[in-house]
């Protein structure tokens, strides 16, 4: 059995190295994540009219999802259950059935079988095809963006989500008629391992002046002035990080929201427009993140930079490889010059050929493939930034970093993969409800820092 | 924009003169010559485009993609010319010990269009790319082009990229087909 507390060392903010390497993590990953989470599967605006589909994966594992007859949406395992074959080869499209290419079975949108070729003759009509479904995938969406999970026993999606969900709506419900996704996926290969870039996403705001320091000094605007880690910033007062129960999480570079976007004034405006809207709805505290630039993980493996406006989901195959599926995130109520542009900014940045994309893919490589050194693996990784200048806030759910440079929201990812990979049920993750921030211990820190905040400005 | 009708075949010394041009483009990008390349080879009103081709069944009869679309380039004139100056800012770690890449361009036709000055070329090609110890990326695919005279050589108007494989084969795109 893996020891997790050897693997993830919470209180020193360490990971053994062999979290990006070991195949029986990997498989237990499999198993405990990737069978337990809610998983992002599509956007329901891809899948408007009946009988529109579309094929993906959920861990190692290839899935359908579908608009259903009765106007619901089905996910099943696309693996004919005669003989395992496919049942769907096309990206997406629109189907009354699916059929598989070995013996001709045939399945309904709700995944039934409803047709077997030489079923009286050979099966002599022996055959009871209701007990012969592909099997099913519980399905849920949350403001349009639909998620599966294979775990009967999962809280729901909106629970699973929790303080996150809140924060999502500061986008997905603030802003008018919600978000959605343009597509096709752009699709590429990484070798690394899946979490390299899921805990960059969730709050990495560290290496964006390193790392992407030429295509920052290229594109300037509101990011420019990191290139390089040249200027000298207040960091503590230009934006948050947040770690949330389940380990979600993101970090927020405040007003830089459009900030790495070269034609920009359709959305500019349409954030500017629509910020009253959000503080109306949702109040001050989300109106001031919501023309921010957001860099966001909703655990395990769905990334994305709201403001840049990439959509990613990190599809593990193997310990060391994973397929980048990029979508673009617009706002429904856009015009369609504003949405097209922002589609071309956030390819141009974050797409397979992206100015920005290319600078972080070597990174994440690299950072998985060392460890094939079994004594490099010995070591841990460090993720200590920032510890201690985080808590509850009297505004913002979760627990929140001092800056958007920090590594609050890696140790919130890393606590509960140590504990739900750990967890026999989620059962027993169910019953840490209440405790999962005891480990961030200055339960003050925001308290201290506002009141000093407000006696520095009486005085 | 990318659909220029083309007309007859040019003649063999204008096919020779644009084969020799499509060689010389592809020595300036594999020598990471690309500011020199931009700067002669590429027209003012370039579209330079490489469409997200989805697998989809032969029935399903949803139109191809167009530039209004998802796509993996998409660039106008400035904005290619700011992947070039990327290139150029000395601060792209990766690069640094280079890669080497290699063009293979093959199957060059050549066609008149309804303009004197312009021609619709087809080719194919592979690039190879070698970095580091051991890492080797390969990319396989057509391009469609505009090409027109401008003095004494060509440039670049149009270029459809489609590559062939649905899931790139690797971390990044930053060169150009």
């Amino acid at each position: 059995m893996i020891d997790m507390n050897e693997l993830v060392d919470i209180e020193k903010s360490t990971q053994s190295k062999r979290v990006f390497w070991d195949q029986e993590i990997y498989d237990q990953e499999l198993e405990r994540i990737f069978g337990r989470c809610w998983l992002f599967l599509s956007h329901e605006s891809q899948l408007k009219n009946k009988g529109d589909f579309i094929t993906t994966k959920m861990g190692e594992d290839s899935v359908i999802v579908v608009r259903h007859t009765d106007g619901s949406l089905k996910a099943f395992i696309n693996s004919c259950t005669h003989r395992g074959n496919s049942v769907c080869t096309a990206d997406s499209g629109n189907t009354r059935s699916f059929v598989c290419n070995y013996h001709g079975w045939v399945y309904g949108t709700d995944g039934a079988l409803v047709d077997v070729p030489l079923k009286e003759k050979c099966y002599h009509d022996e055959i009871d095809m209701t007990t012969m479904s592909l099997p099913s995938i519980r399905v849920e969406s949350y403001r349009g963006f639909v998620f599966g999970c294979f775990d009967d026993n999962a809280p729901n999606l909106v629970d699973f989500l929790g303080d996150w969900g809140w924060y999502l709506d500061t986008w997905m419900v603030g802003a008018g008629e919600g978000a959605e996704l343009i597509g096709p996926p752009l699709k590429s290969i990484l070798k690394c391992n899946w979490k390299v870039p899921a805990e960059n996403f969730v709050g990495d705001g560290y290496h964006v002046g390193w790392t992407h320091a030429s295509a920052l000094e290229m594109l300037g605007g509101e990011l420019g002035g990191l290139a390089g880690n040249r200027a000298n910033m207040p960091f503590d007062e230009l934006g948050i990080q947040v770690t949330t129960r389940h380990g979600h999480g993101f970090g927020v570079i405040d007003h830089a929201g459009v900030g790495i976007h070269e034609k920009r004034d359709g959305f500019a405006k349409f954030l500017q427009e629509t910020q009253p809207k959000v503080a109306e709805k949702l109040g001050q505290p989300r109106a001031e993140l919501y023309d921010g630039h957001w860099n966001c993980t909703t655990f395990p493996n769905c990334s994305f930079l709201y403001g840049t406006n990439i959509f990613k989901v990190w599809h593990p195959r193997g310990p060391h490889e994973i397929e980048v599926w990029s979508w673009v995130i617009v706002h429904k109520d856009m015009d369609d010059a504003t949405k097209k542009e922002i589609v071309k900014q956030a390819v141009r940045s974050f797409g397979t050929a992206g100015t920005l994309e290319s600078d972080d893919g070597d990174n994440m490589v690299n950072s998985t493939r060392n460890n094939r050194g079994p004594h490099t693996r010995k070591n841990t990784m460090d993720s200590r930034m920032g510890a201690g200048y985080e808590g509850p806030h009297p505004e913002y759910p979760g627990i929140v970093g001092s800056s958007f440079i920090g590594e609050t929201s890696y140790r919130g990812f890393y606590r509960f993969y140590q504990e739900i990979m750990s967890a026999e049920s989620w059962d027993e993750i169910r019953a840490k409800d209440s405790q999962w921030d005891d480990c961030f211990t200055n339960k003050d820190y925001w308290k201290d820092r506002l009141a000093a905040k407000a006696q520095g400005g009486e005085e | 924009m990318h659909n220029t009708e083309a007309k007859e075949r040019v003649s063999m010394q204008l096919h020779y003169d644009l084969s020799q041009h499509y060689y010389q483009e592809a020595s300036l990008l594999q020598d990471g010559e690309y500011e020199a390349w931009f700067e002669t080879m590429v027209a003012k009103d370039i579209h330079y485009w490489m469409p997200v081709v989805e697998r989809r069944y032969a029935k399903d009869k949803r139109p191809a993609p167009t530039p209004d679309d998802m796509a993996i380039y998409n660039d106008d004139y400035d904005e290619m010319k700011q992947r070039v100056g990327r290139l150029a800012t000395g601060a792209v770690w990766m690069e640094d010990p280079m890669s080497s890449v290699r063009y293979l361009i093959t199957n060059i036709q050549a066609f008149h269009t309804a303009k004197e000055d312009e021609f619709v070329v087809l080719s194919n090609f592979a690039t190879i790319r070698h970095r580091g110890q051991l890492e080797r990326s390969e990319h396989v695919g057509g391009r469609q082009d505009l090409v027109r005279r401008v003095g004494g050589g060509f440039q670049l108007a149009r270029r459809k990229v489609t590559l062939d494989a649905r899931v790139t084969e690797d971390k990044n795109l930053y060169i150009f087909f």
